[in-house]
């Protein structure tokens, strides 16, 4: 593992972004909105398959998912990002997330690619709105040009946050 | 390669285990006023050996508990301490420590100072000064043996008994056993004090030795204890005149190796000693192999996995046959996948063979703890083991070892009275206290069952009333069974003092969540003045169980068969209500009813048609309606993720194949959800 | 250099194999254990080893009088031994020197500890 990653590891389970270092980021959509996750806490991205919905679960998981004989939990975004449910599309995925004890299913809407970030390219969850703040490490601003689809803002979330809400609810 | 430290944390469990085990067999001859010296030597290396590993692994204070130990127990086997119980309270006491140092990974929570001064307590030595007889060997014999082994033979000088060579030939293959058998033929009737090999012992597939032996026997009896020809056996005279008394060796320089080829008596092929051992048990600790219990999930997933292949054969085979032109090569695809299925049940039963432990492991230990609770508390109990060989999980074995620790402090301390208490009621004085095991179908059922005081009905359902966990008028109308299972309600406990055992914060409670989170249950049965007697039920395996799956709004789900009795058909026109919750009478008793789909918050609406499956869990029952039963088959259950796990009603998922999971029903806690605490005392009413 | 290749009398399992995890990895050497004495006695004649390391106090055949037999066979009359206890044993340290062990190691050691008298009997021997 390289410096960069170890260093990016520990901004990511501390919830904020040091300036000063790249950031490499998984982008997403959820519900028309651009998303991202720290590249190193991706395990994998999977097509969407059928959830097996777990009654009483807390608010925000859709269920479990057999990954190769390991029982993976998914959850939803949605109901934190306070957006309204979508049924799955043919570009659904679930992304498997490490969040340190557990490996956590992402339903997204889709996958937009991987984006480099340069350090005048994050901005601190100063801009960011009261709920959301606790899950959202950043934004992102990357300049335009790179990449095939575009994006000219990403909210940074925190995974470790994720789960820390899914616990509480 | 196993890793060193893990190595070494699974050698110091066997050791403490084998020391709990011989600690109680040399506190029962010491009761009975025998001595056992091999018993006392093998607690000495086993101590020692503890002693040399903690220090290579770093476990520092292990180590010095040990090391002070070793002092004691080397004045033991040498004599010059003689075995006490105060000496053998110590050397539990020592037992216990080691766990608790390599339990907590050495935090330093037990006082190793005052250890140190119990064990001087005892040691004042008091050991009676031989008389000087020996035996005349040469010295050559005499040079190699050890201080322990010295000793031992001026004991046995100094008690008149006879010493022998006995010349024995063991297979190179068969060491182990031939050991064995030699061992237990010697038993209690000869004491092996070492083995001698001859310069050219080690043949090509064999090994020949003298073994050196102290007995009571004569030579005649010996021969034929041993089944050996007599030229096989040659008696060691005593020297004459006696020495001077025995005093400390003085080493002898000798700097360069001493050959003493030629020292050895010569020596005439004798008949091999043990050809065919018989009726022996010759399984050794050799023959063994220690395994990762997560290797074994491993290899129980990839079974799990293997039969989910083996599902989608046998549907691929379905669409063979219906086709005109493969029809012939369905049927041939059939038997092959028969086949197939048979050997990865083979599989299945191989690896879940491997994962079962005998009960008796966690037996002994809980042995040591009777003992020394026993002393603690002033109280005679006479500890009586049934089925330790009932084989079980590992996993299970693991988890079961607190609560049923506290059960057994429970019986100690709440159930069996003092001597003085029990002759007054006209009981034996020394109380009795078994652990019974046996096997029954597919489960386990270990009973605690002591012959102590028994439980008082009215001073439960004070208790219960004060504590508010019942209304104060609800006595009349409960029965004598939802009375006892009162003690298992969170917060309940008769004792007002907190003594020394329930003061770690363990109610009956907490054993029972324990016990029902690995899919058994404890029943109590109980009667005022006579004893109390606790009943596990325990599956035998956590890894795959058999199950039934059902439907439940349009989702699979599995109900473990151990919980069910039956399944039937729910007829509309049998269904009551009493006290707002649904019920049936079936067979002449009411079954109360719970909708899974209401309960798991489903609004849809009822199916035409519902079935009911009746669950129990100790003495109770419960009918969950659901929307279809589907059959059943053997499931691998997995757990969870943590963020799931708090998540009530569910023991784990399962993989069905073809993209299917469903959720494993826990039914011991749905049962509890369901019927407690409200609608308990109501229920125990229900004629 | 050859490949020292070395015999470990052991009946511990969790000291063979800190036994043999110091000596494969600071000294490259090859490991062969036995588990008691007896099992030990089976195969020296047979092995072909550049040390032997041997416990004293084992529960069949004892450390001192395996050092006797080793040292009747021809083969393993100059074979480095080394001998293994505790502090405690005093005496039996010295009966096994008398015997023909080359050196003592006392428990408990480090790696270390180990590899330096390892090194020293070789180079005396």
């Amino acid at each position: 593992m390289t410096d960069e990653l170890l260093a990016s590891d520990e901004a990511s389970s501390t919830g904020s972004f040091a300036a000063e270092q790249t950031h490499d980021v998984l982008a997403f959509i959820i519900a028309d909105e651009a998303y991202s996750f720290p590249l190193e806490s991706i395990r994998e991205i999977l097509k969407h398959k059928p959830i097996t919905p777990v009654p009483r679960a807390p608010q925000g998981v859709l269920g479990i998912l057999s990954v190769r004989g390991t029982v993976t939990t998914i959850v939803d975004l949605r109901a934190m990002l306070r957006v309204h449910a979508q049924p799955a599309t043919r570009h659904s995925r679930v992304l498997l997330v490490d969040q340190g004890d557990e490996i956590i299913g992402v339903l997204v809407d889709r996958v937009l690619q991987v984006v480099r970030l340069a350090p005048d390219e994050v901005e601190g969850t100063a801009m960011v709105s009261g709920d959301l703040s606790d899950y959202v490490a950043g934004i992102g601003r990357p300049r335009s040009g790179r990449g095939r689809e575009a994006v000219d803002l990403l909210i940074l979330l925190d995974p470790t946050a994720i789960l820390r809400r899914s616990h509480g609810a | 390669m196993a890793d060193p430290h893990e190595e070494f944390l699974a050698e110091v469990q066997e050791i403490i285990e084998a020391l709990s085990r011989d600690l109680l067999l040399l506190d029962q001859a010491q009761k009975d006023g025998n001595q056992q010296p091999d018993l006392v030597n093998e607690v000495f290396r086993g101590v020692h050996t503890l002693k040399g590993i903690a220090g290579m692994f770093g476990y520092q204070r292990l180590g010095a508990l040990a090391h002070s130990l070793e002092d004691l127990l080397d004045d033991l086997r040498l004599g010059r301490v003689q075995l006490s119980q105060e000496v053998l309270d110590v050397l539990f006491e020592g037992v216990e420590g080691f766990q608790r140092l390599v339990g907590e990974g050495e935090t330093p929570k037990m006082d190793l100072d005052a250890f140190a001064e119990a064990i001087e307590g005892v040691s004042a030595s008091d050991s009676e000064p031989l008389d000087g007889r020996e035996y005349d060997l040469e010295d050559a014999v005499l040079s190699v043996l050890t201080e322990y082994e010295e000793h031992r033979l001026r004991t046995n000088a100094a008690a008149g008994l006879g010493l022998f060579r006995l010349r024995v030939k063991f297979g190179l293959s068969s060491i182990d056993s031939d050991l064995e058998s030699l061992k237990s033929r010697s038993a209690d009737k000869a004491e092996i004090i070492t083995y001698l090999p001859s310069a050219d012992a080690a043949g090509d597939d064999s090994i020949e030795l003298d073994v050196l032996l102290a007995s009571s026997l004569g030579t005649g009896d010996l021969v034929s204890l041993f089944e050996v020809d007599a030229s096989a056996l040659r008696a060691v005279p005593f020297r004459a005149p006696p020495p001077p008394a025995p005093g400390p060796v003085v080493p002898v320089p000798v700097p360069a190796p001493v050959k003493t080829r030629d020292t050895m008596p010569p020596v005439a092929p004798e008949p091999s000693l043990v050809q065919q051992p018989e009726g022996i048990s010759l399984r050794g600790v050799a023959n063994s192999v220690r395994v990762d219990i997560r290797k074994l999930d491993h290899l129980m997933n990839v079974v799990g996995e293997l039969a989910i292949v083996r599902a989608s054969v046998t549907r691929l085979t379905e669409r063979l046959r219906n086709e005109e032109e493969t029809r012939r090569l369905a049927s041939d695809l059939h038997r092959v996948g028969r086949t197939f299925e048979r050997h990865l049940e083979e599989l299945q039963t191989g690896i879940l063979g491997v994962r079962m432990v005998p009960l008796g492991q966690l037996f002994d230990r809980l042995a040591r703890i009777v003992r020394q609770f026993a002393r603690e508390h002033d109280k005679e109990v006479h500890f009586s083991v049934t089925g330790s060989e009932t084989e079980i999980d590992k996993l299970i074995v693991e988890e079961l070892s607190d609560p049923m620790m506290h059960l057994i402090r429970n019986a100690i301390d709440h159930g069996i009275e003092s001597p003085k208490v029990r002759e007054l009621a006209g009981k034996d004085p020394i109380g009795t206290l078994a652990l019974n095991a046996y096997q029954k179908g597919n489960h386990v059922v270990i009973e605690v069952d002591d012959d102590g005081a028994g439980m008082n009905e009215r001073r439960l359902l004070e208790t219960a009333g004060r504590k508010g966990l019942i209304a104060a008028d609800s006595d009349s109308d409960m029965t004598r069974e939802a009375i006892l299972d009162l003690i298992f309600l969170p917060g309940f406990s008769t004792r007002s003092s907190i003594t020394d055992v329930s003061g770690r914060g363990v109610g009956m409670d907490v054993v029972k969540t324990n016990i029902n989170r690995l899919g058994g249950v404890i029943d109590v049965q109980s009667e005022y003045g006579f004893g109390t007697k606790f009943v596990i039920t325990l599956p035998v395996t956590l890894a795959i169980i058999n199950a039934l799956i059902l439907e439940v709004d349009g989702r699979p789900y599995a109900m473990p068969l151990a919980s069910i009795q039956e399944a039937i058909v729910l007829d509309p026109s049998l269904l009551r209500t009493v006290e707002g919750r649904e019920v049936i009478t079936l067979r002449g008793q009411t079954l109360p009813l719970c909708r899974l789909a209401e309960l798991f918050g489903s609004s849809r609406p009822r199916p035409a048609r519902e079935y009911v499956v009746v669950c129990s869990a100790g003495a109770r029952r419960l009918g969950f309606v659901v929307d279809a039963l589907e059959g059943q088959r053997d499931i691998v259950i997995k757990a969870l993720g943590p963020t799931l796990r708090d998540v009530r009603g569910f023991a784990g998922a399962t993989d069905l194949g073809e993209q299917r999971v469903a959720l494993v029903l826990d039914a011991p806690g749905l049962l509890e959800e369901v019927l407690r605490p409200a609608e308990l005392p109501r229920l125990g009413a229900t004629p | 250099m050859e490949r020292l290749r070395v015999l470990v009398v052991e009946d511990s399992g969790a000291m063979r194999a800190f036994v043999r995890a110091a000596l494969e990895e600071e000294m490259n050497a090859e490991v062969v254990e036995a588990s008691s004495g007896l099992a030990a006695l089976a195969r020296i004649p047979r092995e072909e080893v550049g040390l032997v390391l041997v416990d004293v106090n084992m529960p069949d055949l004892n450390g001192l009088e395996l050092v006797a037999f080793l040292r009747k066979q021809p083969a393993h009359e100059s074979t480095p031994v080394i001998l293994m206890s505790t502090e405690s044993s005093e005496r039996d340290r010295q009966r096994g020197l008398d015997l023909g062990a080359n050196a003592f190691l006392s428990k408990p050691f480090g790696i270390q500890e180990l590899c330096d008298v390892v090194r020293r009997t070789l180079a005396d021997g």
